[in-house]
């Protein structure tokens, strides 16, 4: 007898307005294991996340969190919107962001500020708290949505192509910066993005869907060591063949 | 930095300028004698008046009167707006339901519904504010129901990703969201209370710089005719100074950075 996976997509289908986005998905999370999504645009990656986050509910079959359906969105799941511009209250600043997290989970007003000060140093941004998000760069206020999802004190973290708009130097600081955090802490991920070298470099296991409808095409284990490296782990021979063969997946699924 | 601050102190020394200028041709031309002192008089002669009225207590009942007039109609009016226009914003039933109401007494002139309001009303206060307050409604109803409307979509998914419940997302999240559309039309409509303040004091007769200009008027006392449009210039300008400057203190967020 196996332990009971961490998070479970069980024949996971959702249809919206008649139209089947996701069909049948299936696949299990081990605890503190770090899961990439990729596929073609379209292929419904952002939905299956919104599905995990309990803002969407199956049409049939389940998505469970430890053996519990998610009937509606959890506390200790946390989402990172891609675009962090949107998903930042604009009038709260940085220290208020973070709050938000806090006065939704009943954190006591008096044990906030040192928690804040704390997350703020865990992401990169100690002594930048009364900044307000429009003083801010991209990467800034993403680092600062990865805050106010860490304020939930998460056990599974849910992101949603965060690095997409960020310019290259920008976003491999930050996939060194989530890999740490999230040894650290053994959170469970999964990650959404449309970059497979972000996918292989981050994940411990990469799951490619099929689009229209969504489903899943290829799930294949990664097999490199960790701590990663923005360079070596790049030129590893292994990456380069699953760069391939996820290649080849995504060709073939849009032909 | 620096370069602004000379910038700004030019500035305002020019439009010193340019209002000393126009006061010096307005003198000159009254004393040239062109026009009859009976309907112009001279700067001097209006300020006189605006120092007796003062003395004698008569214009600062009258400007309190004024004041006191926009500032109610005004304030149920932006009640008014904030209360309906987060039901008509929130819900999109209830805006395709009451919007063609809004887009027929939207256009009515206030002053229109004044005989009305007193055949009901009477010559009293109670009327001046009910036609203030639905002269000034329209603007900040429609500024508020788009403030209410246009709440980011994500948002609303973080709220529900938090587990915030329904009260404390419209508290933290839909209500400061709104808020520069809200204060937008509080802004814009100061100067329409105004507006319809005066009116009212001269139709109805009721204390009030625009009841005081009137029969001025009627009495040709033109420099206490002049004092009063001068006060009421004043009152316009410093109201939407008060309410710019209150809106610039609540989004400040919006002046930092970029």
């Amino acid at each position: 007898m196996t332990e009971a996976p961490k998070f479970a997509f069980a024949s996971a289908t959702l249809a919206l307005g008649g139209k089947t986005i996701l069909q049948n998905i299936t696949f299990d999370i081990a605890a503190g294991d770090f899961v990439c999504i990729i596929g073609a645009s379209g292929c419904g990656k952002t939905t299956a996340l919104r599905l995990a986050a309990g803002l969407y509910q199956p049409t049939t079959g389940e998505v469970r969190l430890d053996s519990h359906p998610m009937t509606a969105p959890r506390p200790d799941v946390a989402i990172v919107f891609q675009d962090y511009g949107k998903a930042l209250l604009p009038w709260r600043t940085a220290t208020g962001n973070i709050s938000l997290a806090m006065e939704a989970g009943g954190v006591p007003k008096a044990e906030r500020g040192d928690r804040i000060a704390e997350l703020l140093t865990l992401v990169g941004l100690s002594g930048q708290g009364e900044k307000y998000p429009g003083e801010m760069s991209g990467g800034m206020q993403q680092r600062l949505q990865i805050a106010r999802c860490l304020a939930q004190n998460p056990s599974v973290l849910l992101m949603d192509e965060p690095f997409g708009a960020l310019d290259a130097m920008t976003r491999q600081g930050l996939q060194d910066e989530v890999l740490e955090l999230v040894a650290r802490s053994g959170t469970t991920v999964i990650f959404v993005t449309h970059d497979l070298e972000e996918a292989i470099y981050l994940g411990d296991r990469v799951i490619g869907l099929l689009p229209h409808p969504g489903r899943v095409g290829i799930d294949v284990p990664v097999r490199l060591s960790r701590p990663r490296d923005q360079l070596t782990t790049r030129e590893d021979p292994e990456f380069l063949r699953l760069r391939r063969e996820l290649f080849d997946f995504i060709k073939g699924s849009e032909a | 930095m620096k370069s602004v601050m000379v910038f700004t102190w030019a500035g305002r020394a020019a439009s010193f300028a340019v209002a000393a200028c126009v006061i010096w041709i307005w003198q000159m031309v009254a004393n040239s004698g062109a026009i009859s002192p009976l309907f112009l008089p001279g700067p001097d002669k209006a300020w006189a008046s605006l120092q007796r009225g003062f003395a004698s207590g008569v214009l600062l009942r009258q400007t309190f009167g004024t004041l006191q007039h926009m500032f109610f109609g005004w304030l149920v009016a932006s009640v008014l707006a904030i209360v309906l226009g987060s039901m008509i914003g929130m819900y999109p039933t209830a805006r395709r339901a009451v919007t063609p109401l809004l887009e027929f007494l939207r256009p009515l002139p206030a002053s229109a519904v004044i005989p009305l309001a007193i055949a009901f009303m009477g010559l009293s206060n109670g009327m001046a504010t009910f036609v203030i307050a639905f002269g000034t409604l329209w603007p900040m109803l429609l500024s508020t129901i788009h403030g209410f409307s246009s709440v980011e979509p994500r948002l609303y998914e973080v709220a529900r990703a938090l587990n915030i419940g329904r009260l404390e997302t419209i508290r933290k999240i839909v209500l400061p969201s709104a808020l520069p559309d809200i204060l937008a039309g509080m802004r814009i409509s100061v100067t329409s209370a105004l507006i319809l303040s005066v009116v009212c004091e001269m139709i109805a007769g009721l204390d009030g710089l625009g009841h005081y200009i009137m029969v001025s008027a009627r009495l040709y006392r033109s420099p206490d005719l002049f004092a009063g449009v001068m006060l009421l210039g004043a009152i316009g300008y410093l109201s939407s100074l008060v309410v710019t400057m209150a809106e610039n203190r609540l989004l400040r967020w919006r002046h930092r950075g970029h």
